[in-house]
């Protein structure tokens, strides 16, 4: 186990991250690289950009209170570095996302109130259900439910909204890529420790499956409500699309030419067929939220 | 179980060579760049000298081509891998 957790150092992480691909990077972007303006100049579509920005806030909040918090529930030191160095991850995607929102305009005495007003109650509540687990300082329910859970989300909702904006807002897509780069560790954290851990603690299968089950419960919420309050403005995305626009696939969808529900539905199938196959990989079983 | 990416002729004599080259991948440091390259996803055909991380969807490539057995590592999630073979392809399998 030694070997396995030596690769958890903060040298690894300087040479991959800041040395690597965030080089030269301006709150995770080119510099000098703006949002579109066709999306500045369109009320509708900078109200939904700041409407989904929003919820990244929050998201990443969530992950840096948890990930702040497991440091000193860890059991080892490598694991309590590795956490240490994605404290500073969930810190700067943080960073990054209000950013954004103060590039899409948001003043910033408006920012605490925007936030309030755009955060979606269900990824509150889901975020809630982690972090009770990690003042608990439960080390094994706090990093399954950090790092596979709300980290496998990320994963395949950042995925997305990277195949979205690729071609239409590459400030964004590179701000995108390079927390999705991030996420890889992340994940292959969550999984690689607590693959050990559980074999060695088989009696908290149950408690942590019950907390996967509330946290996706709240996690479909979230995309149900998410894509409904954007139904209207996928609909004006698309009819304002050029014919020429080069295909957004993801998971074998044209997100170009899907409408919200079909967009809710390739996403929520991919999160939970992850979610499946994270857990089954680990140990631990998938309970549906409709079980 | 043995490691094709280092390059011992006692277990890769006899398998097809690769010419790596840079892909653009830029999440692990430099001189292991040529080691990995983004997945595009169904349809992304991998080659004798390639598999898919399951963890991070990152496809890894070896100079030598794959066998059942081999073991791999994935920089980008710190993963280490077995290469296993399923219905007719290469696999691969976390190692916890």
């Amino acid at each position: 186990m030694a070997d396995f957790l030596s690769g958890y150092s903060i040298q690894s992480w300087l040479e991959s991250c800041p040395q690597g691909y965030l080089e030269d990077t301006d709150y995770g972007h080119g510099a000098g690289e703006k949002e579109p303006e066709e999306m500045l100049g369109n009320d509708t579509f900078r109200e939904d950009a700041i409407r989904t920005t929003v919820q990244l806030v929050v998201g990443e909040r969530a992950a840096l209170a948890a990930s702040s918090g497991l440091v000193n529930a860890a059991p080892d030191d490598s694991s309590k570095m590795f956490l240490a160095t994605q404290t500073l991850d969930e810190a700067r995607h943080v960073e990054i996302f209000t950013q954004r929102l103060l590039d899409l305009g948001v003043r910033k005495d408006d920012l605490d109130s925007t936030i309030s007003r755009y955060a979606n109650p269900n990824l509150v509540k889901f975020a809630e259900v982690l972090l009770e687990k990690v003042d608990k300082k439960d080390f094994i329910a706090g990093v399954v439910g950090q790092n596979i859970v709300l980290e496998g989300m990320a994963f395949s909702v950042f995925e997305m909204m990277h195949a979205t904006n690729d071609g239409t807002n590459p400030k964004f897509a590179h701000t995108l890529s390079g927390t999705i780069a991030d996420e890889r560790r992340h994940v292959g954290f969550g999984e690689n420790r607590i693959g050990s851990l559980i074999k060695e603690h088989p009696e908290k299968k149950a408690e942590i499956q019950k907390m996967q089950q509330d946290m996706t419960y709240h996690m479909l919420a979230t995309f149900a409500d998410s894509f409904k309050a954007n139904s209207d403005v996928v609909e004006e995305a698309h009819s304002q699309s050029s014919p020429d626009a080069k295909a957004a696939v993801y998971h074998g969808v044209d997100l170009n030419k899907a409408d919200a529900s079909e967009m809710e539905a390739v996403l929520s199938d991919t999160v939970l067929g992850e979610f499946k196959t994270r857990l089954g990989r680990i140990g631990l079983e998938y309970l549906s939220p409709a079980a | 179980m043995n490691d094709p990416l280092i390059d011992s002729d006692r277990f890769t004599a006899d398998r097809q060579k690769y010419e790596l080259t840079d892909t653009g991948f830029n999440e692990v440091p430099k001189k292991y760049r040529k080691f990995y390259r983004k997945w595009k996803g169904k349809g992304d055909e991998l080659a004798d000298n390639e598999v898919l991380c399951p963890v991070c969807l990152v496809v890894i490539r070896s100079a030598r081509s794959l066998r059942p057995g081999d073991r791999v590592y994935c920089m980008p999630c710190m993963t280490r891998l077995t290469v296993a073979e399923e219905d007719g392809m290469l696999v691969a399998r976390v190692v916890y």
